[in-house]
């Protein structure tokens, strides 16, 4: 019932910018300059919201996790697409309604929307987080949602795993699911190559580029990482024993080793999960050339899907796993072509162009590629071929796309910068953020689903 | 507008997540345990492993089964550079033997049929330009396209190994065409037998 309110109050609000009536709270003007308005476009109004300092109602905070746990949640919310936080506010005291109400209505004539009172206990190595969250809208500034959360240091410790920041992300996440009815994607990860042609690791980190830490050690050449659908294991391509084989990794088990899941004589590359994480779709060139076969992982059983004497790689899943979209050169260049499962029906998507890295969209609705042409851009065309548009158009080389699980966002490697780094956008090519900031190349994202 | 799709799509979500959470925990270990690796090779790549950790314990330790080709790879370390084998080159997102190579490639031929103790490694790279897995799979067809050419010219299939290295390692590292058709090569290797 509560997040039903919390839609309804964002298509209220949605509905009153369409129509023009959206007045801007009285005082508005008169301390507009504590409002951050995101500029980065996105073509719809973001609502305001306010997240202030978290209140700390138990034990000592003296790691400052009550302002951090404020500051990556807002960061989330700012980078969900929906939000803009209105700069950052003291603490709240706790058991004050007075003074709570006092707090929003300042808020709400800073242009604030919504409120978030966090509330924080710490107990040791466990945290406990309160997201309380007001309509600054209506006069009685209506507590619309409310949920607890509790984190804990993990045991033994992960270093891949920053669980305050964890909280904030849960946090935010809670937030954008009682406005849009989907969790938002900040409690997520990226796993990207890091290094030069020649010495490629794996690292991972938070899905802002937050608690970069490497998943290989080995000193080869590792390719293409790719989170299984359970967001526990990453398949990968690796040279680490000579020749091109694909391995999995499980990053939060750190005394769990590298499991081979594909070694035959030629490349085993290209890996892509089925959505039921069962089997992985990959190339093969044991037979001769390099075609498409799916591998049912807990048998070891492989299906061959393409016969053609051209190059077939890069295949990816519709989110039904009924259809496999992959590139192939057989019309001369590389293009992206769709198949049944079992390989039947194969069919031509793109056309007039040099087209790789096709990536199925999670909501199904779409698929994301590479295009060839002065620069390396990212297209985007519906499965049934239609209305193929472009998603980036430079600077630099835009290329080898991921989607996070809500289908909105979009993380890339580009060369605008002069060197690979990833960054994200949302589906309309907006809102583009720089994930990587460091002097090494990171490249091949891949965006994990939702952390389990 | 979205919103209201949002909004209808809440309890589906809901029930998606219920059906998502229910699931995950049993193939999550499942899966995991029993996933013996399709390798043809039983090798020991449990130990190999990059993370900063003990070799694995239970499941992926199990050495994979061998059932697939028997045939072996040898380490392409125990390859070393011959000044009598020379590069071959390709054109964009080609993997045809230009006119112009064959001559290279028949005089490569020639010395291995003369040296009949060397097996050969053939190295198939890209250029800069293009996707890792595209270019992996273009630069196997390159040094396959130079092994069936040597193949032909009398050289045993037997005495040929291949390996893509797709675009990860290039000789020449600007961003030129002088550059990248330097790194559109077939590279040859040898040992002894």
């Amino acid at each position: 019932m509560e997040r039903v309110a919390a839609a309804a109050m964002l298509v209220g609000l949605a509905i009153a910018t369409v129509l023009g009536l959206w007045a801007a709270p009285p005082a508005v003007r008169a301390q507009a300059v504590d409002v951050y308005i995101n500029v980065t476009g996105g073509g719809s109004k973001k609502l305001n919201i306010a997240i202030p300092e978290f209140t700390v109602v138990a034990g000592t905070d003296t790691g400052g996790v009550a302002k951090l746990l404020a500051s990556v949640a807002g960061n989330d919310l700012t980078l969900s697409g929906f939000f803009s936080v209105v700069a950052g506010r003291p603490a709240l005291p706790a058991n004050n309604p007075e003074a709570l109400m006092q707090a929003w209505t300042e808020a709400a004539a800073a242009g604030a929307h919504a409120g978030v009172h966090g509330l924080l206990g710490i107990r040791g190595e466990r945290l406990e987080g309160e997201m309380r969250l007001y309509d600054l809208t209506t006069p009685d500034q209506r507590l619309i949602a409310s949920r607890k959360f509790e984190a804990a240091a993990p045991q033994p410790a992960l270093p891949s795993f920053d669980w305050r920041r964890r909280l904030a992300h849960k946090i935010a996440d809670e937030i954008v699911l009682q406005f849009t009815g989907e969790p938002g994607v900040a409690d997520t990860k990226l796993a990207y190559l890091l290094g030069s042609p020649g010495a490629k690791e794996i690292v991972v980190a938070d899905y802002d580029g937050a608690g970069t830490t490497g998943a290989t050690r080995n000193g080869s050449i590792n390719l293409s990482p790719v989170w299984g659908p359970d967001a526990r294991s990453i398949a990968f391509t690796s040279f680490m024993n000579g020749y091109p084989d694909l391995f999995r990794l499980f990053p939060f088990e750190p005394r769990r080793g590298v499991q081979t899941l594909a070694s035959f004589l030629g490349i085993n590359s290209s890996p892509a999960w089925s959505p039921d994480g069962k089997s992985l779709a990959l190339t093969l060139s044991k037979d001769g050339n390099p075609e498409i076969y799916v591998l049912t992982v807990a048998t070891g059983v492989l299906q061959r899907l393409t016969r053609h004497a051209s190059i077939d790689t890069e295949p990816t899943w519709s989110p039904t796993g009924e259809q496999i979209a992959f590139v192939s050169d057989r019309a001369g260049q590389p293009r992206i072509f769709v198949m049944d499962r079992g390989g039947a029906n194969v069919r031509q998507l793109t056309s007039g162009g040099f087209h790789t890295q096709p990536r199925w969209s999670p909501k199904g609705d779409t698929i994301v590629y590479t295009q060839r042409g002065a620069t390396h851009d990212l297209w985007a065309i519906s499965p049934g071929g239609s209305s193929p548009r472009p998603l980036t158009s430079g600077p630099g080389d835009n290329q080898g796309a991921t989607w996070a699980p809500d289908g909105r966002h979009i993380a890339f490697q580009s060369n605008r910068t002069g060197r690979w780094q990833v960054f994200f956008m949302l589906l309309d090519g907006s809102a583009t953020t720089q994930v990587t900031q460091g002097t090494a190349e990171a490249t091949s994202p891949s965006w994990s689903p939702r952390l389990p | 507008m979205v919103t209201r799709a949002a909004h209808v799509t809440v309890m589906s979500l809901l029930l998606a997540g219920l059906i998502i959470s229910g699931c995950a925990k049993r193939p999550a270990t499942t899966a995991a345990t029993s996933a013996p690796a399709p390798a043809p090779r039983a090798a020991a790549p449990a130990t190999a492993a990059p993370a900063p950790a003990a070799p694995a314990p239970g499941p992926s330790a199990a050495p994979a089964p061998a059932t697939a080709a028997p045939t072996t790879r040898p380490s392409p370390k125990e390859f070393t550079e011959s000044a009598a084998l020379k590069d071959v080159f390709f054109e964009f997102d080609k993997y045809d033997i230009r006119p112009e190579d064959t001559k290279t490639l028949d005089a490569n031929a020639a010395w291995l049929k003369s040296n009949a103790d060397n097996l050969v490694l053939i190295e198939g790279h890209c250029d800069e330009r293009g996707t890792n897995e595209y270019n992996l799979a273009l630069g196997e067809r390159r040094a396959k396209s130079a092994m069936n050419y040597l193949v032909s010219q009398g050289v045993q299939a037997n005495r040929i190994t291949i390996i893509s290295y797709g675009k990860e390692r290039p000789v020449c590292n600007e961003q030129n065409e002088s550059c990248w058709s330097k790194n559109r090569r077939a590279h040859f290797l040898v040992k002894a037998r």
